[in-house]
């Protein structure tokens, strides 16, 4: 059961990351634009159990790791991915009030992008990254977060649809 | 009913974050394996992205023009009327016109310069959520690019290679915030320290105090040794804000960069330095005062009719 899973998730979540890498990042949005990985699989593991959550943080965050414009070392992202998809699967599993209603789910994204970026940004700055100064990466953070809150409901159904096709219908909104 | 955890998933978590924390640890100490399998993704995703390039380039042309909205009520008027005799040309190739005049006045600026470059397509622009400044291009070590050579455009300095692949390469931006170059003043000849501060304004802090800078003041490399990273003489920017307040202990200044990174589409990288120092030779002409017409109007006295008896 858990390699059928692991075979259906793997290419949905590469072509996610090919589309991230071959049109998202081409857009150059302004105001930072957004991640689609990122939203991507902080949705998916607020729909999944917690350890589905850090498994999907952990691939996702490896992902983001081995695109060549990230500047922190490898296992940066992974890191920080496995906290907060752990935290957003912790936070909605089991809770119904959280799941019955997308908006929840979209307001946990935001929110999650946007702790994943101050969370990246302190570790960057622990491992010696520079970072601009604060207005520019409170700038970027809000930037980041609006971009999400545009896109996250407009992919949320497809991402509901993908995740109920692997793990079953009951998490589909 | 709230997930209360267990003593599998507990383990698992640990596991994954001891896994991570071993990768960041690996790369750190700069183990081969890590920076093969960055470079083998890079390989692979380099074909995506140039067919994501030409994809999206009418969406993107799309949103740079909504971006930059600001203008006075008199630009809008001018651009309007502009609109109209540059409608036909937009519709004959407008991507490949702009890049071809972006190829030109970089060559124009590299041929001044006697640099040898080698032109490359943005095919990617880095993602702002890992708070780097980036861009991708499309040619890479078998075009002869390596590491720390530095990046060009028609306006001037855009940034330094940062990682060479196979067939693509990334470019530290100048507005990185870990950019620094040195710098000279074209003129006075004064030299200091320029930092990418994440947008289109970076920091330049003097070394010594002994003559002002001023606003307007060109900004050009200093250059490096052997021209790596910097070749010396590539224009940067202009002073646009001074601060010499008596408590300054060095004068800092705010420098506007030439390049307007959101608009890159053509680069060159110099490949080799120029045998001689090119000097002030590469500071852009400052715009020409247009000349405000006058019309003198003299009155001349019409002859008067007599009337006729």
């Amino acid at each position: 059961m858990i390699s059928r899973r692991f075979l259906l998730s793997l290419p949905i979540f590469l072509i996610v990351y090919l589309l991230q890498e071959g049109f998202v990042t081409q857009m150059r949005l302004p105001a930072g634009g957004f991640s689609l990985i990122l939203i991507f699989s902080l949705a998916w593991a607020a729909m999944s159990t917690p350890e589905i959550g850090a498994l999907t943080g952990f691939g996702a965050g490896l992902m983001m790791d081995l695109s060549e414009t990230s500047p922190g070392p490898l296992g940066h992202w992974t890191l920080v991915m496995i906290l907060v998809a752990f935290t957003i699967s912790f936070l909605s599993y089991g809770d119904d009030h959280v799941r019955a209603n997308p908006l929840n789910i979209v307001f946990l994204v935001v929110a999650g992008v946007v702790a994943a970026q101050f969370l990246f940004a302190l570790l960057g700055l622990l491992l010696g990254q520079e970072l601009g100064s604060i207005s520019q990466v409170l700038f970027l953070c809000l930037g980041t977060a609006f971009w999400s809150a545009v896109v996250t409901p407009l992919i949320l159904p497809i991402i509901s649809r993908l995740h109920a096709l692997v793990f079953g219908t009951a998490s589909r909104i | 009913m709230r997930y209360g955890g267990d003593n599998r998933g507990r383990l698992l978590l640990i596991v994954l974050i001891v896994t991570s924390l071993f990768l960041i640890t690996l790369d750190l100490r700069g183990v081969k394996v890590i920076d093969g399998v960055r470079s083998g993704t890079q390989t692979a995703l380099t074909p995506v992205q140039k067919a994501g390039s030409w994809a999206v380039s009418p969406f993107r042309n799309f949103f740079s023009d909504v971006t930059h909205l600001g203008r006075t009520r008199n630009q809008i008027e001018k651009l309007k009327a502009d609109n109209d005799a540059l409608r036909l040309a937009l519709l004959n190739r407008k991507v490949a016109d702009a890049e071809l005049k972006q190829l030109r006045s970089v060559l124009n600026l590299a041929g001044k310069g006697g640099y040898k470059v080698v032109a490359a397509k943005v095919i990617s622009q880095g993602a702002s959520t890992s708070f780097s400044q980036t861009i991708t291009i499309d040619a890479g070590t078998r075009s002869g690019i390596h590491t720390n050579m530095t990046v060009i455009s028609g306006f001037g300095l855009v940034g330094v290679i940062k990682i060479a692949y196979p067939n693509s390469a990334v470019v530290q931006l100048a507005s990185d915030p870990s950019f620094r170059i040195g710098a000279r003043i074209a003129g006075s000849q004064q030299i200091g320290i320029l930092s990418g501060q994440g947008t289109r304004k970076g920091v330049l802090q003097l070394l010594d105090n002994s003559e002002e800078v001023k606003v307007g003041d060109a900004i050009l490399a200093r250059g490096s040794v052997n021209g790596r990273p910097f070749v010396p003489g590539v224009p940067i920017g202009e002073v646009t804000a001074v601060d010499n307040s008596a408590s300054a202990v060095t004068q800092t200044a705010d420098v506007k960069f030439y390049t307007n990174f959101s608009t890159l589409g053509v680069v060159t990288v110099v490949v080799s330095s120029p045998s001689s120092d090119p000097r002030d030779s590469l500071v852009p002409a400052k715009p020409a005062p247009a000349p405000i017409p006058t019309v003198t109007v003299t009155a001349t006295p019409s002859p008067s009719v007599s009337p006729k008896g």
